[in-house]
């Protein structure tokens, strides 16, 4: 009994930081303008629509965070190695994987603008120099929380794998929350304020996204301010219930008929939010979408 | 605004680079093997060299693939790369000595397969596919083995497998601390998909140039060897493992100062806090 006690304020603590990192991650992605949105943002300069956002292509978010979380897990794991203390361990860990996101960020930036010159688009040496840093602190959060809950189900739960492989592992499920929950709110709404709510993109305005804030010049860091407050939470309300729901389902159920329990319930618990998003989607179709409207206009 | 789209020529032709890069990195893996003779650990930063020279090779490879639709993402081809790669690496380390070459022999055929599949049942019929796959993947391999030549001072199974870990005075021999037992071997997996695909993926555009491309790639080898030089330290002697970072750092701090000044080179315009240009039309 205590032992699933013990489980379960891990199981909280992780589900907690995981849903730090979630916001961080996806935060720090719009800011960069990584992910699907990425490609509005390159396309725009050669459409004629020369922009001041922060163009930062890596690659996809899930193989980025798989990176960077498995880099700073495996650092962390070479300090403890050497016996560094694990608190101090992850947060140097951390530190040099987060060098090694903004090394990317910038020559990433550099790489795109440069090779869009035919198009007119500058490089802005002041987005590099701001957007970057701000890029780098919300990684750091992001990548710590995930190091740490990865440490943490290594550790007090026992888990066999080691650091910097869980690292690699909970890095892409994070890459991939933040792009799969947040991505849209700043590529299909943010990026696109001036066309209808909810037509999606059309053709004719590829490229035409919004360059102009309220006041002056729209940055990166608008975007990030902006998507934050929805996109942001979303996707960490998203990883954090991916993490947490999946160590309470193993914590719990493991036991039982020799781990097939934990299974039974986790297909179950997948059923279940099939039926949710189902009901979600269709409900939201029906109260906001153009979809039945555009059938009374013709 | 006229826009004239073309596909860049000139430079150093593909063959040229993959041909370097095959000897370069062949060499510089057997050149770590000088650890062994001299039963030192102070030639392990040939294999962060060798990892370089490969990715360079690889990332001209996969400028050369791409340039066709293949209906991916770039980062997909790195993935595939080092997912190929891997294999014909952890299979080849068994052979000692014959490592680098097995790895590179069993990760061509394992990519020419992966190429055949592709174009030939998948019918993606894209001309150059068969050979980039073929090319990558031994690239991936030989560039894992480089990384693990970096961090753990050679290539052949049992150091990859077994390291040393002191507890209270005494050294125990433990399967834990070590390259593959660590999980070390995610990490190096990842550092090369994402180094081999950024170059070209971070260039891609109208304005791609081989050199600025070529520079971006050494840079990310540097990057990545910086890391993989830490990370050595839990498993090599300090002294080698502070020689392997030295030699990242400066390698990393030229090859990052020339690629900004190759950035300024070809950008449009270097602007520091000015607004949006005037263009026509908008």
């Amino acid at each position: 009994m205590e032992q699933i006690v013990f489980g379960i304020g891990i199981t909280a603590l992780t589900g907690a930081l995981a849903t730090i990192a979630g916001s961080a991650e996806d935060t720090e992605s719009n800011i960069g303008s990584q992910g699907d949105p990425n490609s509005q943002v390159q396309l725009a300069p050669q459409m004629g629509f020369v922009h001041r956002i922060f163009n930062k292509a890596v690659a996809g978010e899930p193989p980025a965070y798989g990176l960077w979380c498995a880099l700073g897990a495996g650092l962390a794991w070479a300090f403890m190695a050497m016996q560094v203390n694990a608190v101090l361990a992850i947060v140097l860990g951390c530190v040099l994987a987060v060098f090694v996101q903004g090394v990317y960020a910038t020559t990433a930036y550099l790489g795109r603008t440069a090779s869009l010159a035919k198009f007119g688009q500058p490089v802005y040496v002041d987005v590099l120099k701001s957007m970057t840093s701000v890029t780098m602190a919300h990684a750091f959060i992001a990548i710590f929380s995930t190091v740490t809950l990865c440490h943490l189900i290594n550790g007090a739960l026992g888990h066999p794998f080691p650091l910097p492989l869980l690292g690699l592992i909970w890095g892409i499920a994070l890459g991939a929350a933040g792009s799969a929950t947040g991505n849209p709110y700043y590529g299909k709404e943010r990026q696109y304020q001036n066309q209808k709510f909810g037509a999606g993109v059309p053709i004719s305005a590829s490229g035409n996204i919004v360059r102009y804030a309220e006041a002056g010049e729209r940055n990166s860091l608008d975007n990030g301010f902006f998507t934050h407050k929805i996109g942001g939470s979303a996707s960490g309300v998203c990883f954090g219930l991916i993490v947490f729901l999946e160590i309470w389902r193993t914590i719990l159920f493991e036991q039982i008929s020799a781990g097939w329990g934990a299974i039974i319930v986790g297909i179950l618990m997948i059923l279940i939010f099939t039926v949710i998003d189902r009901y979600i989607e269709v409900w939201a179709r029906k109260n906001y979408g153009p979809y039945t409207e555009a059938k009374v206009a013709s | 605004m006229s826009v004239k789209v073309e596909v860049i020529e000139g430079g150093t032709p593909h063959n040229t680079i993959l041909i370097t890069g095959l000897l370069g990195t062949l060499v510089c893996l057997y050149l770590t093997y000088l650890n062994v003779l001299t039963n030192t650990e102070m030639f392990a930063f040939f294999g962060g060299l060798a990892a370089i020279i490969a990715l360079i090779w690889g990332s001209h490879t996969i400028k050369v693939l791409c340039s066709y639709g293949i209906g991916t993402g770039v980062p997909s081809a790195g993935m595939i790369a080092f997912g190929s790669g891997v294999i014909a690496m952890l299979f080849a380390t068994r052979f000692g000595i014959l490592a680098p070459i097995v790895a590179l022999v069993l990760a061509a055929v394992i990519g020419f397969i992966l190429g055949y599949i592709s174009n030939n049942i998948l019918n993606m019929k894209i001309p150059a596919m068969v050979q980039a796959l073929t090319e990558m993947a031994a690239v991936g391999a030989l560039s894992l083995m480089g990384f693990a030549a970096l961090i753990t001072g050679g290539f052949t199974f049992e150091g990859l497998t077994t390291g040393t870990v002191s507890m209270l005075g005494m050294t125990i021999s433990s399967n834990q601390i070590s390259f593959i037992g660590g999980g070390l071997i995610a990490v190096a997996f990842l550092l090369g998909a994402i180094a081999i695909q950024h170059p070209f993926n971070a260039t891609l555009g109208p304005g791609w140039k081989q050199d600025r491309m070529l520079m971006l790639t050494a840079e990310c080898g540097f990057l990545s060897m910086i890391v993989a030089a830490v990370m050595s330290f839990a498993l090599i002697s300090a002294g080698s493992a502070i020689l392997s970072l030295i030699i990242a750092i400066a390698g990393w701090a030229y090859t990052y100062n020339q690629y900004i000044d190759l950035s300024k080179r070809d950008a449009a315009a270097w602007l520091d806090a000015k607004p949006i240009p005037d263009t026509e039309g908008h």
